[in-house]
């Protein structure tokens, strides 16, 4: 097993090198730079433009640029925000709770509505249940993420039983400690829903396949058979091994942790890294965007080996192969 | 086989539903010029933020009701009680061209000025947010089927040859594939379409968005159209056909390639709604079609403007439910074909 | 199976909870400073939270890096200036310095400050800090900004220490909008920064990480001091007890104990926050005015009218003769031949429906706009530039004698049978100027034209405009009012901003050459009625001869909460002048 994993992760150098050359490359072809806006002002003085873009390092070519960069991260420098003059690792450790306090609710939202509606689909398929959650589900996929953000905006400011954004109130600060849970919990709840549906939904679907399939397993009707009520051959047996090819949706979770909020950070104005990474990429603030690459790509494939790995101890029949 | 295929599927009632759905909105899109009332451009300044016009029955016509704005400071509008102007049918109106090639004025209906018709309401300059959904959905819906064609062909080409061919092409073919799943694609869509946008005029932004989702999206097809190959090659017919000495490449495309199209159709039907959503998503932020072509994520993302998101809610829901109808309606069909194709898919109880 | 139980106790525990007493804050009572200000405005009440929210972080809280108006309009917030430049009035008004006094020379101002005015922390502040704030600005390790602005023809002020309270400023020339840049400049503490200007990190201190972390090094000498900053949430200021104002009573101000800054995505989610209750203040356009009234009397908020924003936006057509490295002309000589036609340029004006833009697009609140500044600059417009009203026989009539023919295909053609058409060049963030794009489009049908547009990044079109050339048309917006000093890199024909035709060696024709006389003379002279009689020139060439084709300007609005008192709301800038006066009846709000 440590060799398996060795060697995944020695795939991991080759490919950040590639995808932050990638990018970095993709970035220098885009038009403008970082001072651009600054240029369009009409108060600045040229002299300062090109002090800035040598203090920047704008006036080298693209190649001498990530060389450089590549040095600093050699020596775990991974630069600093054009924008707001502080280190990349600092800004991006500064916005991550947000981000993985959302995932983790909405992960919990996802298992804790899909388990037993699943179960309870399967259980009867083509019964009532089957047929509501199934036709859900093809609704809730349908939606895209940013139209759900954007209707839950909407009703939020129609009806102001939610916060628009945020992930505290104003008076934060003065709050007792219970009265501060309680205010990030009443700002959560939109967002979970919102970026949860969708897990919901797929969770819901991959669940009731499992589930269905290990009904027709020989020992089902063998519990059956000893005259186990339904409830507990459902519970009890089915689901426990129904459950197991979940585990690695934790893996899928991680690894989606920096792309799959982005858009919804960005409508519901929530304050994770979503937003920090969005306006890095308008603005072409360079090390905040190459940074962020560099941990949205090891969180990809090290949560693609994390639900390797749970798959393989789930299941026995799985091997670790190549 | 294709009949045979079209016929089971015929036969499940989601199958049909969707198919006919389908059938409509691509129908309704090709036709938009015609359905409209009007063209997208055609502004009217002095009714912008127009509500929905209703439509009533007067002197045995439909018709269409007229506003007074009364108050332009907040873009409100009353209805003139028993005014109505009557719908023309196949009447006249603003030129165009229909598949860009036959010029024609002729509209399914129209109202005759000063009248207008707002079946949706107008937009901030007075624009047609009906015909806008309608052109609209040329562009969202052949997003799709150009995406998937691509990458299908993409996809059916690289993952055969690797699959065949084995060693060095198959090991070059893998890393580049796991190379673009490992890269986080939503980060690579920006950074791709920031590097681009300024190389290509406005209005080819809609083939550089399908480009661009395509070169991302052939990965996964490319990796099970190998696999599919790889078991294939063992099968006898496939040997049969090695040692009655046919060449490679006609035992590659008559005989290997043809063996997964079942498995693609239903992968490239179950993979439209993506690109559907990757463009309105783009778009959605302001990178993807530009005005002042209009397409479903570009009238979203203009939602998003606060005014209309208090004054005009309508103008919202439509090309949001115009996405979801259409998502949904591929799924629906993506299943049924899969159940059609593999009967193995088929649930127990149905 | 528990878990759905969880939620639903979590809402009524919320509902408990949303009612919470207002923070309660003891003000820690210093002595007046011997130089206090005492306010003229109506007496108030000490307490309350005054709330708005920010469209944008912050990037930095330190004077030497900020490029960006947010940043600037928190760091205003906390570091004083020697005058201030009043937005109400556009006057210039005692700051940390009680009075100063011009030598003959027009040149040599003497600063005296305020005494016993202490920093934040206690610290007096004196010659030395003003001192040590320009040592810094002038130091060219660090460069910034507000070197250039302080400098005439890149010679530096003079800046000496006379005593503790007298600094003596020195222009190398007659420069006309000294006192206006010195209103500008935040004074920095020495006692604090030195150690960081010693060693060279002195663009690194006072960042956003910092103020996070050690809110209270940020030393105030402005009406707040920073409390706290939670980046992507809020930003909260609180008195500083050290301020020197006070009411006529010998209150301290400011009346308010914290200024809560709410800190949102875009200008929607900061209009929504105010549209539904919660911030008090929110500067509004007018396409936001029309629905935002019929939630005013829910939340207890008024609209106020500033009256025209001092933004123009026009639309201008490349006049640059010159060609690339390949030898490629930037434009098609005989576009340029049109561009370069006053006639042509008065045509276009002409075909432009500006109160149908203003009816249309801005909901009939604004106005059109005929010349470079908007009437919000007060001290500078100029009412009497030449109007080009919405007359598409007279546009056809010009068109006619600069050559223009309408052809059988109904579409304009020039004299050797050129079709009229352009590509009109804008930025897609902004909506409004999308609007109004396309409906130019629509005029220009009207007359036979054909404009096709194009969309860009705003990164994008500044490159076109200031790098590369190659473009026939555009359409931008600058914010303009202020001193017209501010304009040179716009007007002159040698500026980076002159975007027709920038960075001319010498002037192409003999009116941009006035003008350029007209933008020299005026900076060099203190008397403002000869400053205004050559701006009010300037401004007419600019109308006569329409490099830019204004377009509208629309009003600028505020809303604002009901329960607050003694509100100046000045035509540009900040949406509440006098913060520092501010007070509230009602504590909660």
């Amino acid at each position: 097993m440590i060799p398996f994993i060795l060697r995944r992760l020695t795939t991991l150098v080759p490919m950040l090198l590639a995808v932050t050359l990638l990018v970095f490359i993709l970035m220098s072809l885009a038009p403008g730079d970082f001072l651009t806006p600054v240029k369009a002002q009409r108060d600045i003085n040229p002299a300062l433009i090109a002090e800035l873009q040598k203090s920047f390092g704008l006036d080298r070519p693209w190649y001498q640029q990530y060389a450089l960069w590549l040095g600093n991260v050699l020596h775990l420098d991974f630069g600093y925000s054009w924008t707001y003059k502080v280190p990349v690792a600092q800004l991006i450790a500064q916005r991550a709770p947000a981000t993985i306090l959302l995932s983790i609710t909405s992960l919990l939202l996802a298992w804790t509505l899909a388990i037993p509606l699943a179960v309870l689909a399967a259980a009867r398929p083509g019964g009532w249940i089957d047929r509501l959650t199934s036709a859900t589900a093809y609704f809730a996929l349908a939606i895209p993420e940013f139209f759900l953000a954007l209707l839950a905006v909407w009703m939020a400011a129609r009806t102001g039983w939610f916060p628009i954004g945020g992930l505290t109130s104003l008076d934060h600060d003065f709050l007792s400690p219970a009265a501060q849970f309680l205010d990030i919990a009443h700002h959560l709840i939109l967002p979970t829903l919102v970026l949860g549906l969708g897990g919901v939904a797929g969770t819901l679907r991959v669940l009731r396949a499992n589930v269905l399939d290990v009904l027709q397993a020989e020992y089902i009707t063998a519990a059956r058979a000893k005259g186990l009520s339904e409830k507990v051959v459902l519970f009890r047996h089915v689901l426990r091994n129904a459950l197991n090819p979940l585990l690695s949706t934790i893996g899928y979770a991680f690894a989606g942790l920096l792309s799959g909020s982005l858009l919804v950070e960005n409508v519901m104005n929530y304050p994770g890294l979503g937003r920090l990474v969005y306006e890095a990429f308008i603005r072409e603030d360079q090390f905040v965007v190459l940074g962020s690459v560099v941990v949205a790509c090891s969180l990809l494939i090290v949560g693609n080996l994390l639900s390797d790995l749970a798959l393989a101890w789930s299941d026995p029949r799985v091997r670790y192969g190549r | 086989m294709a009949a045979d295929l079209l016929r089971s599927l015929l036969r499940r009632p989601a199958g049909m539903i969707s198919a006919c759905l389908l059938l409509l909105l691509y129908g309704a899109a090709i036709l938009a010029p015609f359905l409209s009332p009007t063209i997208p451009s055609a502004q009217d300044l002095s009714r912008t933020y127009h509500p929905p016009t209703a439509l009533v029955w007067q002197n045995g016509h439909l018709s269409v009701r007229l506003y007074r704005l009364v108050d332009p400071s907040t873009a409100t509008y009353e209805p003139l009680p028993d005014q109505a102007a009557p719908l023309r049918w196949f009447s006249h109106g603003p030129a165009y061209k229909f598949f860009w090639l036959i010029p024609s004025t002729r509209h399914l209906f129209t109202v005759s000025s000063p009248a207008t018709i707002y079946l949706l309401g107008s937009d901030a300059t007075g624009r047609d947010v009906f015909t806008r959904l309608l052109y609209g959905a040329g562009i969202s819906l052949s997003i799709g089927l150009i995406g998937v064609a691509l990458t299908s062909f993409l996809g059916l080409t690289i993952g055969g040859l690797a699959g065949y061919l084995g060693g060095w092409p198959d090991t070059l073919a893998m890393r580049l594939t796991e190379f673009l799943m490992a890269v986080p694609g939503l980060y690579l869509l920006l950074a791709l379409r920031a590097a681009l946008s300024s190389r290509f005029p406005s209005d080819a932004t809609f083939l550089l968005i399908v480009v661009i989702l395509s070169a991302l999206g052939w990965a996964g097809t490319a990796r099970v159209v190998r696999g599919l190959v790889l078991s294939l090659r063992e099968r006898p017919f496939i040997l049969a056909a090695n040692v009655i000495g046919q060449r490679p490449w006609t035992i590659l495309f008559r005989h290997l390639l043809p063996n997964t199209f079942s498995y693609l159709i239903v992968a490239a039907t179950l993979s439209v709604p993506g690109y559907i959503l990757g463009e309105a998503a783009l778009s959605f932020l302001g990178l993807g079609i530009q005005e002042p072509s209009s397409s479903w994520g570009l009238m979203l993302g203009q939602a998003q403007d606060i005014k209309i998101f208090m004054l005009n809610f309508w103008w919202l829901l439509t090309p949001g439910l115009a996405i979801i109808l259409t998502v949904i309606a591929f799924n629906l069909l993506g299943d049924a074909l899969r159940d059609a194709v593999d009967p193995r898919f088929r649930l127990p109880g149905k | 199976m528990a878990q759905p139980v969880f939620p639903i106790a979590l809402c009524a525990l919320l509902l408990l909870s949303a009612c919470s007493p207002p923070p309660k804050i003891s003000r820690q009572t210093h002595p007046l400073p011997a130089g206090v200000d005492i306010a003229r405005s109506e007496i108030g009440r000490s307490g309350g939270v005054f709330i708005d929210s920010s469209p944008g972080e912050p990037s930095t809280f330190n004077p030497l890096v900020s490029e960006d108006a947010t940043s600037g309009g928190f760091i205003g917030l906390f570091l004083d200036s020697l005058v201030h430049n009043n937005a109400v009035t556009q006057e210039v008004e005692p700051g940390l310095a009680a009075r100063w006094d011009i030598a003959p020379d027009n040149r040599t101002f003497t600063f005296h400050l305020r005494p016993g005015v202490l920093w934040s922390d206690g610290h007096p502040f004196s010659a030395d800090d003003v001192v040590f704030t320009f040592q810094a600005i002038y130091d060219p390790r660090f460069p910034n900004r507000a070197a250039f602005d302080l400098s005439v023809d890149g010679q530096k002020f003079k800046v000496e220490k006379i005593d503790d309270l007298t600094v003596r400023l020195t222009t190398p020339q007659i420069y006309a909008p000294f006192l206006e840049t010195v209103g500008g400049v935040g004074l920095l503490p020495k006692h604090e920064l030195e150690p960081a200007f010693r060693d060279g990190t002195l663009l690194k201190s006072w960042n956003v990480s910092v103020a996070q972390k050690e809110p209270q090094r940020l030393l105030a000498t402005g009406a707040f001091r920073l409390r706290s900053y939670q980046p992507a949430e809020r930003i909260v200021f609180e008195a500083n007890p050290h301020y020197w104002r006070a009411d006529a009573k010998g209150v301290r101000l400011p009346y308010v104990d914290f200024l809560v800054t709410k800190l949102v995505k875009d200008a929607n989610a900061s209009t929504l926050a105010f549209a539904t209750g919660q911030t008090d203040a929110e500067g509004l356009s007018p396409d936001n005015v029309a629905w935002i009234d019929r939630y005013a009397s829910r939340y207890g908020f008024s609209v106020f009218n500033r009256g025209p924003s001092p933004n123009t936006g026009f639309i201008w057509f490349n006049q640059n003769p010159g060609h690339d490295t390949a030898g490629k002309p930037f434009v098609t000589p005989y576009k340029l031949a049109w561009f370069t036609d006053r006639r042509f340029r008065q045509a276009i004006s002409h075909g432009i429906d500006r109160q149908g833009l203003v009816r249309g697009v801005l909901f009939g609140r604004g106005q059109p706009l005929w010349g470079p500044e908007t009437p919000a600059n007060k001290k500078w417009y100029n009412p009497n530039v030449t109007q080009y009203p919405y007359n598409p026989a007279r546009s056809r009539a010009l068109l006619a004698e600069a050559g223009f023919q309408i052809g059988p295909d109904q579409k304009l053609h020039d004299r050797q049978g050129n079709l009229v058409e352009f590509t009109l060049n804008s930025n897609q963030e902004n909506q409004l100027r999308v609007n109004m794009a396309t409906a130019f489009k629509e005029n220009m049908r009207d007359l036979g034209i054909t404009v096709n547009l194009s969309f860009l990044d705003f990164g994008t079109l500044v490159g076109k405009i200031q790098d590369s050339y190659d473009y026939e048309a555009g359409m931008l917006g600058l914010t303009g009012g202020g001193d017209p000093a501010g304009g040179i890199s716009v007007f002159s024909s040698k500026g980076r901003l002159h975007q027709w035709y920038p960075n001319q060696k010498t002037p192409a024709t003999p009116w941009e050459a006035r003008i350029d006389q007209l933008m020299s003379d005026q900076l060099h002279t203190l008397d403002y009625p000869t400053r205004k009689k050559y701006f009010d020139e300037v401004q007419k060439i600019m109308s006569d001869e329409t490099p830019y084709i204004y377009l509208v300007t629309a009003n600028a609005y505020v809303g604002l909460k009901d329960r607050w008192k003694n509100i100046r709301i000045p035509p540009l800038g900040s949406l509440v002048w006098n913060l520092d006066e501010l007070w509230t009846p009602l504590l909660t709000p």
